[in-house]
């Protein structure tokens, strides 16, 4: 058996964070769907490569990746490099650096269609502004997404029905099923000249469910949709950007978006997102007032602008998904061993896993909280993330790991 | 933020939710169990426009149902849902239409009843210090919790909205080593909460000891942190418990 890790000083640092910030930590690192909370570290104190450290000094293969933003690797020499020399330079200034304009250079030379970049700071900013643009450009008030799609918390992403939003925040976004060509002709149809945008992820990755490929044509018949209805096609790249294709999700799957939001991805951890969009609503993404307090700090922008150039380089999602597909392999022929089926979906760059024949999801709950006590860092609930940090010392520690602890669910009576 | 329909909705908690109490209040309470021994009698409350309870009493054993019962002793009529508010808010009185010589009952033994229970479900520091009054007072709160959750999940526009994209599955709460346990039930759209345990349950909510589970379930602790410290354990469908959390915490706008 493997020897196992625990949490005194996360624990005590959690205490502590209780009594001065709302929830201890708040958001989706909250300890809360990590489940047993007593199996996750809370608070991290460094990160190198495809790993971190937490606060007792247990280190993890991270399989999380900061939720998505690290991608080349923790400390990556090439960003921080562009990091510290622009930080000399200067950060937060009363005008934007060359960098800001280069950053979008790169960008719309890197991604297929876009004509124009604008930078934020989080996903969420850039799925507003798109929304923004597009009720611009089309005079129009309805937005199309699906069904357990995440674009953030503003209120109109998360619906009545949750604290803190009101019916109106959310009226006017109309969900249908993911894959559904019909439901989105059905919507057109009830709101005539009134569907101002189509919003969605490349492929359906809600949490707590198997993530979903986009079926043979769907792309093409909600782009042609979209063009005979004059509704602008907004694609959330948030959490898929740069882990299926460098061009952007949009150019893996074969259509043409209007408005890409990026985030996570191009920074390798540097605060920045970005929105990238055709010619033909650059104008109407002028007319939109929009920023921000830090939205043109130089750092973060020189930080992307190496990331999505090395992630160019060596071709990054090729390397994430080829080998987030040998661990995959790997790892569902490890639980066949132990009489489990491991279902995989989602691509491999960014998969989600769960245990089949577990209704209540316990069994894959208590499998991946062993795996964090031994230093494979895996959730339940969400897809995971791999870099192209990752290697095999990580894949054949992992491996032994995912050995190890479905031995200790079984031995626990699971 | 409450409901356009906030009194109908709360008629249903009071009905619902806070007179299944009795139930317990009866078998657990001593006193109450002394002073209802020899009750042979079945109260039915009607609303005009609003829910149908009773509740019986019988050889000690208290029963409180939905709708109709079959043969009531007395009959207890409200105008509105508002009225029957009024009354659980001690600033109204019923309607009488069945048993108008056991008026002297309702008032007097009755209403000692409720009173009783009232004394329960509005706990102090000073009474929570007893270890008595603390358990009774968790059972009473955790059973509050889930009717009222399923009446809100069935009628309150934001519990709705809250629960809507959840299909079929069960949330079990239960207070550890081997306290009080209650459970809810969602299958596409039907709502329903029950006493005791459920060996149907897909997610589960363990409350690490009485005194947890009371200043968890009355809110006096983060939610979060209680979790996160393993105070409270979650396990299983984890939407089912963070819709839940959403409706629970509705349930002090309509019953405080």
């Amino acid at each position: 058996m493997l020897k196992t890790y625990s949490y005194e000083q996360s624990q005590a640092l959690f205490d502590r964070a209780a009594k001065v910030i709302p929830c201890g930590i708040y958001g989706h690192m909250s300890p809360a769907p990590l489940i047993p909370p007593s199996d996750y570290p809370f608070y991290a104190q460094s990160g190198a490569g495809s790993r971190f450290t937490d606060v007792d000094g247990n280190e993890f293969i991270d399989y999380m990746c900061a939720y998505g933003p690290m991608v080349l690797g923790y400390n990556h020499p090439k960003v921080e490099d562009a990091a510290k020399k622009q930080r000399k330079l200067g950060n937060c200034i009363t005008a934007p650096g060359p960098v800001m304009v280069e950053l979008a250079e790169k960008l719309t030379d890197l991604v297929t269609g876009a004509d124009w970049a604008f930078f934020a700071k989080n996903g969420g900013d850039t799925t507003t502004y798109a929304v923004m643009i597009a009720r611009a450009a089309t005079g129009r008030k309805k937005v199309v997404a699906i069904k357990g799609g995440y674009h953030g918390v503003a209120p109109w992403t998360q619906g009545y029905g949750h604290h803190g939003v009101i019916h109106e925040d959310a009226d006017n976004i109309l969900r249908i099923p993911w894959n559904d060509v019909a439901a989105f002709e059905k919507v057109i149809a009830e709101n005539p000249d009134n569907v101002a945008a189509f919003m969605a992820t490349p492929y359906h990755h809600p949490t707590f469910a198997d993530n979903e490929m986009p079926a043979d044509g769907y792309w093409a018949r909600i782009e042609a949709l979209c063009r005979k209805k004059g509704i602008v096609l907004i694609v959330d790249d948030i959490r898929c950007g740069f882990r299926l294709d460098v061009h952007g999700s949009h150019a893996y799957f074969g259509f043409k978006p209007d408005l890409v939001c990026f985030c996570k991805a191009i920074g390798n951890g540097y605060p920045i997102s970005a929105l990238v969009g055709t010619e033909a609503l650059k104008n109407d993404a002028a007319r939109v007032f929009y920023t921000g307090s830090y939205w043109f700090s130089a750092v973060p922008m020189a930080a992307a602008l190496a990331c999505i150039t090395e992630l160019e380089r060596i071709n990054g999602p090729k390397i994430m998904l080829e080998w987030g597909q040998k661990l995959l392999d790997g790892m569902v022929e490890i639980a066949k061993s132990h009489g489990y089926d491991l279902r995989v979906s989602g691509a491999p760059s960014m998969p989600y896993l769960r245990l089949t024949d577990d209704p209540s999801l316990v069994l894959m709950q208590k499998w991946c909280g062993e795996c964090t006590r031994r230093g494979a860092y895996f959730t339940s609930h969400h897809n995971w993330f791999v870099s192209t940090a990752h290697n095999d010392d990580d894949m054949q520690k992992t491996f032994d790991i995912v050995d190890d602890a479905f031995r200790a669910v079984k031995q626990g009576g699971i | 933020m409450t409901s356009p329909n906030h009194e109908f909705v709360k008629a249903n908690l009071n009905l619902y939710a806070v007179l299944q109490n009795l139930e317990d209040l009866v078998e657990k309470d001593s006193d109450s169990a002394t002073f209802t021994k020899n009750w042979k009698e079945t109260i039915q409350f009607s609303v005009m426009g609003g829910p149908e309870a009773y509740v019986s009493f019988n050889n000690g054993v208290c029963k409180a149902g939905r709708g109709r019962a079959g043969k009531a002793t007395i009959k207890l009529y409200f105008l509105s849902p508002a009225h029957l508010n009024k009354m659980f808010d001690n600033k109204g009185a019923p309607i009488p239409l069945k048993g108008f010589t056991k008026l002297p009952f309702l008032a007097t033994k009755f209403s000692k009843l409720t009173k009783r229970l009232e004394y329960f479900l509005k706990p102090t520091d000073v009474l929570l210090a007893d270890p008595n009054y603390r358990a009774l007072n968790t059972l009473f709160t955790l059973n509050t919790a889930v009717f009222a959750a399923a009446e809100l999940s069935s009628h309150e526009d934001f519990s709705k909205a809250s629960v809507a994209g959840l299909k079929k599955g069960e949330v079990l709460m239960k207070v550890l080593p081997e306290g009080p346990c209650a459970h809810i039930s969602f299958d596409n759209g039907a709502i329903s909460a029950q006493k005791g345990d459920s060996k149907e349950a897909t997610a589960f909510m363990y409350m690490r000891n009485v005194d947890v589970a009371n200043a968890f379930l009355n809110q006096k602790t983060d939610a979060f942190s209680a979790i996160a410290k393993g105070d409270v354990a979650i396990w299983g469908q984890m939407p089912f418990l963070d819709a839940l959390s959403r409706v629970l915490d509705r349930i002090p706008l309509y019953l405080t």
